[in-house]
């Protein structure tokens, strides 16, 4: 029963409620998640097929001891730690009702974690993109010797990246800010 | 009480307030959340996030403190501030309750 496999599968820092069901969905098929390797790596193992439903939190470091005996007398497993996010999962068969299902039970915390990827992620990429990258690509792209040219084929590049992540997490967290902060009327 | 705590309590979330009202005890997080569902008759489940989420804010904001441990769990009991809010949200909702019942408030 050791047989493993590895995935390439990424998702960004908006895209946690979509990683919590496609891992679900992989539990379904018979496919038990072992750990993560950063950046977007997944390490399987082969188990019976089982629902298991998946959670995700994401912390700047602040969990003591406290955090994680919470979790486990909340019948959560804790799996591990993959680039600020934590893995926590529990069996569908263990669940006590439909809100046992979840970690944050209001929408209020829930805004709270989109808020907390905003601050510490989000926004340190932003200012990563306007002032280093952004910059670069200008600088070289002014340039002709074959060195620059190549030099502004890299930060074009670059430059492609970020935007794209920017815009995808902007709008995403920022729907889901909507979502969490307006439910509450 | 200053304007700060009173904008983030009053009024505060149902899980807010269940958490501080049952830390007139002291009390762990998954302790706390056992006793409101048995008080709301398993109407509300606070979950494990949100729980630490709401202990944490509340003990940064020195609503409640921390007692003592057992057992890997953190205890916490309700200080003097966390009473002052509790009582001012109380007050609320009594006056929300009979208003809904369309009782006169003083």
């Amino acid at each position: 029963m050791n047989e493993t496999k590895t995935f390439l599968r990424f998702f960004t820092i908006a895209d946690f409620e979509e990683e919590e069901s496609w891992l679900r969905a992989q539990s379904k098929s018979g496919w038990r998640l072992k750990r993560m390797v950063p950046p977007c790596f997944y390490v399987f193992e082969r188990c019976s097929p089982e629902d298991v439903i998946y959670r995700l939190d994401f912390t700047n470091n602040g969990e003591e001891s406290g955090y994680f005996q919470l979790f486990r007398d909340y019948g959560w497993e804790y799996i591990g730690r993959c680039l600020g996010w934590l893995y926590f999962r529990k069996p569908a068969s263990e669940l006590d009702g439909e809100q046992d299902a979840e970690i944050f039970s209001d929408d209020r915390s829930k805004l709270d974690m989109v808020r907390r990827v905003i601050k510490t992620r989000l926004l340190p990429l932003t200012l990563v993109f306007f002032a280093c990258v952004l910059p670069n690509f200008a600088r070289s792209a002014a340039l002709s010797d074959p060195f620059s040219v190549s030099l502004t084929v890299i930060f074009a590049a670059l430059t492609l990246l970020y935007l794209g992540l920017i815009v995808h997490c902007g709008v995403k967290l920022r729907r889901l800010r909507k979502k969490y902060g307006e439910a509450q009327a | 009480m200053d304007t700060r705590i009173r904008r983030i309590y009053s009024p505060m979330t149902e899980s807010g307030f269940y958490i501080l009202f049952c830390l007139q005890t002291p009390q762990h997080g998954y302790g706390i959340s056992q006793k409101v569902k048995q008080m709301t008759g398993g109407e509300l489940v606070i979950g494990a996030g949100t729980m630490y989420g709401t202990l944490s804010k509340m003990e940064q904001d020195g609503l409640i403190a921390f007692e003592r441990e057992e057992e890997k769990r953190k205890l916490y009991r309700i200080t003097a501030l966390g009473q002052e809010v509790l009582e001012t949200e109380c007050r609320r909702i009594e006056r929300l309750y009979k208003n809904s019942k369309g009782e006169t408030v003083k």
